[in-house]
């Protein structure tokens, strides 16, 4: 646990002394969320079906960044090295590493809903916070598999090609149960409507943080 | 006799068609010092991330502690400390800030205090307070020995550990290692050339064309051995 924490904190530290990591994603959400009003048609842009999925394509974009920035600062020096040596367990590093994917993701989603609440149209009510279930399984089911992903590619030259090309694929399942979920949420579904897609996000987060916690090990290493 | 800290057997390592490291033989027993002599692009630092469970063989093994280098648990890792050509330090993190997140990973009582000792054993207490980024490569090098130094490992394996150093910074590195022979550490080193370190006994090896050859021992120490008595002589 100490150790888990003392990585976290660093990896919070860095960022807090950087805000690289949460400005670029921050930014990413903004100019995504413009560009789907613009794209949408004038009087589809206004509905919560549009605002599911301009914000969850927000959502994977910067999901992309903020686990490549969780590991970018573990590439200088090797500093990858220095945590492989040290007696840590390798999924420990992966739960730390998911963590600050995790925060990262959040802050920016933070901004992402606000953002999409007054392009779209919508109200700052209780609405909101039934979407706050579903984007927190789609965060940690996306930071599980990103981060998993991006370890891999961390070792690759053309690792930041390759982590956008695998994990998109992947992360379809969750993506549409996620864009289901929050469309039900946002305008107004039944919980009963809304449970059934969480428990593909449920299941989706259970398979890739199992995945990750096991793998890491072996993806993590060099050859 | 006590038992090997480090034992390769035919260990190799090619990259493609290109042989790194051709049936290395070692052993290395506790409180020894070796040394791995040989050119840029040896193999010296793959031999060394070999030992360190870093990079895997492609032939033979390496035996670390008794165990199969590649599959050492946390407890072991622990017992293995490693400066290379990185520094493994965070840039945007201080000197004491890199030290004392080291020392929480090795689960050490009072990383800070443990932090601002080892900062004062390399000489860089009065630099705590400044990003790794800001500092010289040189101290950079100090910083990364007391990184690798900070929990007392059994096993130091140490990559070029004199580059970039001045005259005050070799001496608090053979400092470190003298000390940590002393206490029953071993130290695998690759170099380019042998160092002159007074007070410590070492054997060399060469690593030359993948291979690794153990110089004989000269009957006056060879330069290093030569040195020493010349600077006793001169009462230095």
């Amino acid at each position: 646990m100490t150790a888990f924490a003392a990585i976290l904190r660093k990896d919070l530290r860095l960022e807090l002394r950087s805000g690289e990591s949460t400005v670029a994603l921050l930014a990413i959400s903004l100019l995504i969320l413009v560009v789907m009003v613009f794209a949408l048609d004038a009087s589809r842009a206004r509905g919560a079906e549009a605002a599911a999925g301009a914000l969850w394509v927000a959502l994977v974009f910067s999901g992309m960044l903020g686990a490549t920035r969780a590991f970018l600062a573990e590439r200088d020096n090797h500093c990858i090295r220095g945590l492989l040596l040290s007696p840590i367990e390798p999924s420990t590093l992966y739960a730390a590493k998911l963590a600050a994917a995790f925060t990262f993701m959040a802050i920016a989603e933070i901004g992402s809903v606000i953002l999409m609440v007054l392009f779209f149209n919508l109200n700052f009510d209780f609405t909101l916070v039934r979407v706050v279930p579903t984007l927190a399984l789609g965060t940690l089911g996306f930071a599980a598999l990103a981060t998993l992903l991006a370890a891999i590619s961390n070792r690759t030259r053309m690792g930041d090609l390759l982590l956008p090309i695998l994990a998109v694929p992947m992360f379809v399942p969750a993506l549409i149960a996620g864009v289901k979920a929050s469309s039900f949420a946002l305008g107004g579904a039944p919980e009963s409507a809304i449970a059934q897609w969480l428990k593909i996000l449920v299941a989706f987060d259970v398979l890739f943080v199992s995945a990750g916690y096991l793998l890491f090990d072996y993806v993590a290493r060099e050859d | 006799m006590a038992a090997p800290v480090v034992e390769t057997h035919a260990l190799g390592k090619t990259f493609g068609q290109h042989h790194a490291l051709r049936d290395v033989e070692m052993r290395v027993l506790p409180g020894r010092a070796i040394f791995v002599v040989g050119a840029n692009g040896a193999g010296k630092s793959t031999l060394l991330r070999i030992l360190a469970g870093l990079s895997a063989p492609t032939a033979g093994h390496a035996l670390i502690f008794g165990l199969d280098s590649r599959r050492l648990s946390a407890r072991y890792r622990r017992r293995i400390g490693m400066v290379a050509h990185q520094s493994y330090l965070y840039p945007n993190l201080t000197a004491r800030e890199n030290l004392e997140f080291y020392a929480e990973l090795y689960a050490l009582p009072d990383p800070r205090e443990t932090a601002v000792r080892w900062l004062e054993r390399v000489g860089l207490e009065r630099f705590a307070d400044r990003r790794v980024r800001a500092l010289s490569r040189g101290m950079e090098q100090r910083l990364a020995a007391a990184r690798a130094m900070l929990a007392e490992p059994g096993l130091l394996l140490l990559d070029e550990p004199f580059a970039s150093l001045d005259g005050e910074a070799v001496r608090i590195i053979m400092s470190l290692m003298r000390d940590a022979v002393a206490r029953g550490a071993s130290i695998v080193a690759g170099m380019h050339v042998v160092p002159e370190i007074e007070d410590l006994e070492f054997e060399v090896f060469d690593l030359a064309r993948a291979t690794l050859t153990r110089r004989p021992p000269t009957r006056d120490g060879g330069d290093a051995g030569r040195i020493a008595r010349l600077r006793s002589l001169l009462g230095r």
